[in-house]
């Protein structure tokens, strides 16, 4: 049937066919046309073959509007878009694997972002989000008096039985008190920190003992209260789980006491971390201490059924206005201040908690941004295998569908390691956080975090896989194929160059925060404390047991304690108190001036009660400012009475006069006249950024009783931490069975006053660091991307006769604007993320111009370096070489 | 289901075998058929069965009895097989036992 055609086409045919076929049917059809018009004409004639070649000719212009359309490559009707989307997972795999830098790149970045991010919300979720573990939390409600500069304060055991028993919109309230005790039955000494606590206690909270039984009200008087409550780790710990232990009795401070249950192992102590035992309190008004200006027990209630904190507060502040009319002498102010157990125990971390979380929030965001980039790159690099791919066939949704598949295996990997790095870092982080955050033990990795951690990385998947998908769908495919060899970069790079300026943004305000915080600790330990710092050793001891059952017993093993580590070599002098400044001890009295009776209760002030060894003062290197120290001769109860008070409340009390030789109580309007025989300069008691507080200092002797926890000070000729060791053997040697804790320097002791601060300042810095790095990285890649696909462009400049300099400076330039940018839009969210963090700044503005501009100066200053390299590079290019390269 | 026409292109497409195109094709459906079909129904319905995925077209060389124009070639896919097959077994299943007077034409 191949025979030559014997006779031509029609013309006018063939010119119509060629102008009616869409293009894709012209060339098949035709050529078939022809070539059976020669086996036609051969068969009837060549006149009936032409009308034969008009006739379907005619029929094919007609007929044939559409052209025919491309086949998908996958035909729609072959694998489900399941089992395709599973080989697009494979396909990623394959190619991550062929990637073995990149894909290493991608993954540790990814890690280090969702392990910081899952790690800190575990840290920040039970305080941030989470209700308490009681039953109905939001009902329970610290109480506290209102005093006279509005904030709130502790009460006294008669306000709050006053408060308790009149209260409607109470259900039920109990007292509490701190209380650290020495266990010393069944094994080593052990001090434990607890609670005393009214008998109606744990049925406020809303539990019960798993084992034995609550405390009852006949237990809550002063001759009864020998009854305990153990947490069950305790339990468990020391006392071995015994269950027949319950009921009968265990020794507490060298005395028996009845142990009635074990909490629940689920019980968490929010209102006091850490606490391990609970005391029934057992006040009553015959005791010295119970009195309404004693002020040191924390009132704890369960509000009625929908009765709110703020109702509350209503009907106590009225009934707290009837006892100051009542007691017009006690009260400072009147008024109570109700806040649900939650808050109080939350409110002093959320801040940190929700800068730190943030910040995490942020490497994250870095690191997302970096892998984007990444990403970005690789898929510039692999235009042409999408191009030859959409040539072949493979739709758009085809091609994006692939890269979020890519996107999800980097992405879930990522965050598998990412979830290994949170669980890790997690522990040493809970190592790290102060024992009194509250609600520590609640933390871990759990369902929660885990599923914040894993909703993270879906997210972050489609996110790697949509941006360069997006960038794909904008660019044109078929110019890749033609050879994407183009003269310069231009907008190409625009996705790339936002990522890079966000990096440089978000690494901007971590380093900014870490900057003002890390300004802030500083401003805080250049505080002056009031005394000396330096060459200081401090430590705890605790007389207990039987042979300290009075006073003088206790005085006499302060004085041992004091002989026995003065004599030591390198100590210089040695002193004794009942507390620490920065010690986290609350120990406070009202003081009432017998020339200023109190015709204006609202003006007591109050003062931390520091009953010393004569020594203490000039130990500690508290100066005196008036009168004189202690002597020898004043710490006798049989010496007249005197006592030291601090220059602050000197000036309360007398401004403007003289107040040796004035008498004071310290303790209630009752108790004996002291003397004033000295001022001396005020110390921060309670940290370094609070307002300096009063003091009133009575040699130990002249108290009523003996405190069984002394703080001892040591001033040493040389280091202090050298001294540690032989010190604590002295203080041991005194009385083995005595515990010796809390050994350290008064660095150390300061140093963790401020451990909160710290720690958001490491986690901030840590995160700058990591955004730092990122960012940097970021610069450098696109830069030197740039200049890989200038090549030839750089080539023909220079050429053409541009200078080093001048090329130099143009990729300068670029990498200057992206930072520059960055740098400007940093500085925008710097200044929001200042306000954020004010509560945890110190002696520093949140818009502080010196960290702004040091940070930014830092900041451009590694960034104009990460341009550095790829700008030489592109100075390097031999011209020849590059226009030789097509 | 198919219809006639498609069947009868994907069987004139398996007849001509490696040589499948708008000629063989055709030639195989007006000889088989005697019917004389144009060669854009063919087109039409080649189009049609490609977009389907039945078939899998192919640009071959030019010839000179063509004008030097190339021809397009064309074969079944797996899914065309499967369909074909489908098609012509319905017709023989029900045509079995049926007395169509068939011997008698």
């Amino acid at each position: 049937m191949t025979r030559r055609p014997l006779l031509p086409p029609p013309r006018l045919a063939l010119w119509l066919l060629r102008v009616a076929l869409p293009a894709s049917e012209r060339e098949p059809l035709i050529g078939d046309l022809v070539e059976e018009l020669a086996t036609t004409a051969a068969d009837r004639g060549e006149a009936s073959a032409r009308r034969w070649f008009w006739r379907q000719s005619a029929i094919a212009i007609l007929t044939l509007r559409r052209g025919r359309r491309r086949a998908p490559l996958l035909h729609p009707t072959g694998d489900p878009p399941m089992l395709r989307f599973l080989a697009d997972l494979r396909h990623g795999v394959r190619l991550l694997r062929r990637a073995p830098a990149f894909t290493l790149l991608s993954v540790l970045t990814l890690a280090l972002g969702v392990g910081a991010t899952t790690a800190i919300f575990s840290v920040a979720d039970p305080v941030l989000f989470r209700p308490l573990p009681y039953p109905a939390p939001e009902r329970i409600v610290i109480v506290g008096e209102r005093d006279a500069d509005g904030t709130m304060s502790n009460v006294g055991f008669l306000t709050y039985r006053d408060l308790a028993r009149d209260a409607r919109t109470l259900d039920r309230a109990a007292a509490a008190g701190g209380w650290e005790v020495t266990l010393d039955g069944h094994g080593a000494p052990e001090r434990v920190s607890g609670q005393r606590v009214s008998a109606s206690f744990f049925s406020v909270l809303g539990v019960r003992p798993s084992l034995g039984r609550d405390f009852n009200a006949a237990e809550d008087t002063p001759g009864t209260n020998q009854v305990v409550i153990l947490s069950h780790g305790l339990w468990a710990r020391r006392y071995g789980g015994d269950t027949a232990l319950v009921g009968s009795t265990i020794s507490i401070n060298g005395a028996p006491f009845t142990l009635a249950g074990v909490l629940p192992e689920s019980f968490e102590s929010v209102m006091a971390p850490g606490a391990q035992i609970w005391r029934v309190l057992g006040y009553d008004e015959s005791l010295p201490y119970a009195c309404r200006t004693c002020r040191h027990l924390r009132m704890v209630a369960r509000t009625r059924p929908g009765i709110t904190p703020a109702a509350a507060a209503t009907e106590l502040s009225a009934l707290s206005a009837r006892l100051v009319h009542e007691h017009p002498k006690e009260y400072p102010a009147a008024g109570a201040i109700v806040v649900s157990l939650g808050d109080a125990a939350t409110r002093g971390t959320r801040p940190v908690l929700w800068a730190v979380l943030g910040a995490s929030a942020l490497v994250l965001l870095i690191a997302v941004a970096n892998v984007a980039n990444l990403q970005l790159a690789r898929a510039m690099r692999r235009e042409e295998e999408f191009a030859i791919r959409a040539a072949l066939g493979a739709g758009r949704g085809r091609l994006t569908a692939q890269l979020l598949a890519e996107g999800l295996v980097v992405a879930t990997i990522g965050g598998v390691v990412g979830l290994i790095v949170a669980r890790v870092t997690l522990g040493a982080l809970i190592s790290w956080l102060p024992p009194t955050m509250p609600r520590l033990s609640a933390i871990h990795l759990d369902q929660v975090a885990l599923a914040v951690g894993a909703g993270i990385t879906l997210l972050l998947g489609v996110a790697i896989g949509l941006v360069p998908a997006l960038r794909e769908r904008r660019s044109g495919l078929s110019d890749s194929l033609r050879g994407g060899k183009r003269l310069t970069g231009g907008r190409r790079h625009l996705a790339r160059a936002a990522l890079v300026v966000s990096e440089v943004a978000l690494a901007l305000m971590l380093l900014v925060g870490a900057g003002l915080l890390g300004r802030s600790l500083v401003q805080l330990l250049a505080v002056d404390p009031g005394f000396d710092v330096g060459h200081l050793l401090t430590l705890q001891a605790q007389a207990t047991g039987p042979k300290y059952a009075d006073s003088t017993a206790i005085f006499a093993n302060h004085d041992q304690l004091r002989d026995a580590i003065r004599r030591l070599p390198g100590v210089e002098q040695v002193g004794t108190a009942s507390q620490l400044p920065l010690g986290g001890n609350v120990d406070m009295y009202g003081v009432s001036a017998q020339d200023k009776p109190l015709a204006n209760p609202e003006l007591a002030p109050y003062a931390d009660r520091y009953t010393v060894s004569p020594e203490f003062l000039s130990t500690m290197g508290i100066a005196i400012r008036r009168g004189r120290a202690f002597t020898a001769a004043d710490n006798s109860d049989a010496a007249p009475n005197v006592v030291i008070v601090s220059a602050g409340l000197a000036s309360r009390i007398w401004p403007g006069e003289d107040p040796i030789g004035k008498r004071i109580h310290v303790g209630g309007p009752s108790g004996v006249w002291r003397t004033v025989v000295g001022v001396v300069a005020n110390i921060h008691h309670r940290a370094l950024d609070a307002t300096e507080s009063s003091q009133a200092y009575i040699p130990e002797r002249q108290w009523p009783y003996a405190d069984n926890i002394v703080a001892v000070v040591v001033r040493t000729h040389g280091d202090p931490s050298t001294l540690a060791r032989a010190v604590r053997a002295a203080a041991q040697a005194v009385d083995p069975a005595q515990p010796v804790t809390a050994l350290a320097t008064m660095h150390q002791v300061v140093a963790s006053s401020t451990a909160q601060r710290r720690l958001a300042l490491l986690l901030f810095g840590a995160f700058a660091l990591v955004a730092l790095v990122l960012a940097v990285a970021g610069i450098y890649g696109v830069l030197a991307g740039a200049v890989a696909e200038r090549t030839r462009e750089i080539g023909v400049r220079s050429a053409l006769g541009a200078t080093p300099g001048a090329i130099l400076g143009m990729v300068l330039l670029q990498g200057v604007r992206l930072a520059g940018l960055g740098l400007v839009i940093g500085l925008a969210g710097a200044l929001l993320l200042g306000r954020f963090l004010q509560s945890l700044l110190f002696g520093v503005g949140s818009a502080d111009p010196l960290t702004l501009l040091g940070v930014a100066a830092l900041l451009a200053t590694v960034a104009i370096a990460a341009c550095l390299l790829p700008a030489m590079r592109a100075v390097g290019i031999d011209p020849m070489s590059a226009l030789r390269a097509d | 289901m198919l219809g006639e026409f498609e069947q009868l292109v994907l069987l004139a497409v398996l007849r001509a075998g490696d040589d499948a195109y708008g000629v063989t094709i055709r030639g195989a459906i007006v000889r088989e058929s005697r019917r004389d079909v144009s060669l854009a129904a063919v087109y039409k319905t080649l189009n049609r069965l490609e977009e389907k995925g039945l078939v899998l077209a192919h640009v071959g060389e030019p010839t000179p009895e063509r004008g030097g124009r190339r021809k397009r070639y064309y074969a079944l896919t797996a899914p065309g097989r499967r369909s074909l097959r489908q098609s012509v077994q319905v017709l023989q299943r029900m045509a079995r036992g049926l007395d169509l007077g068939l011997e008698t034409i």
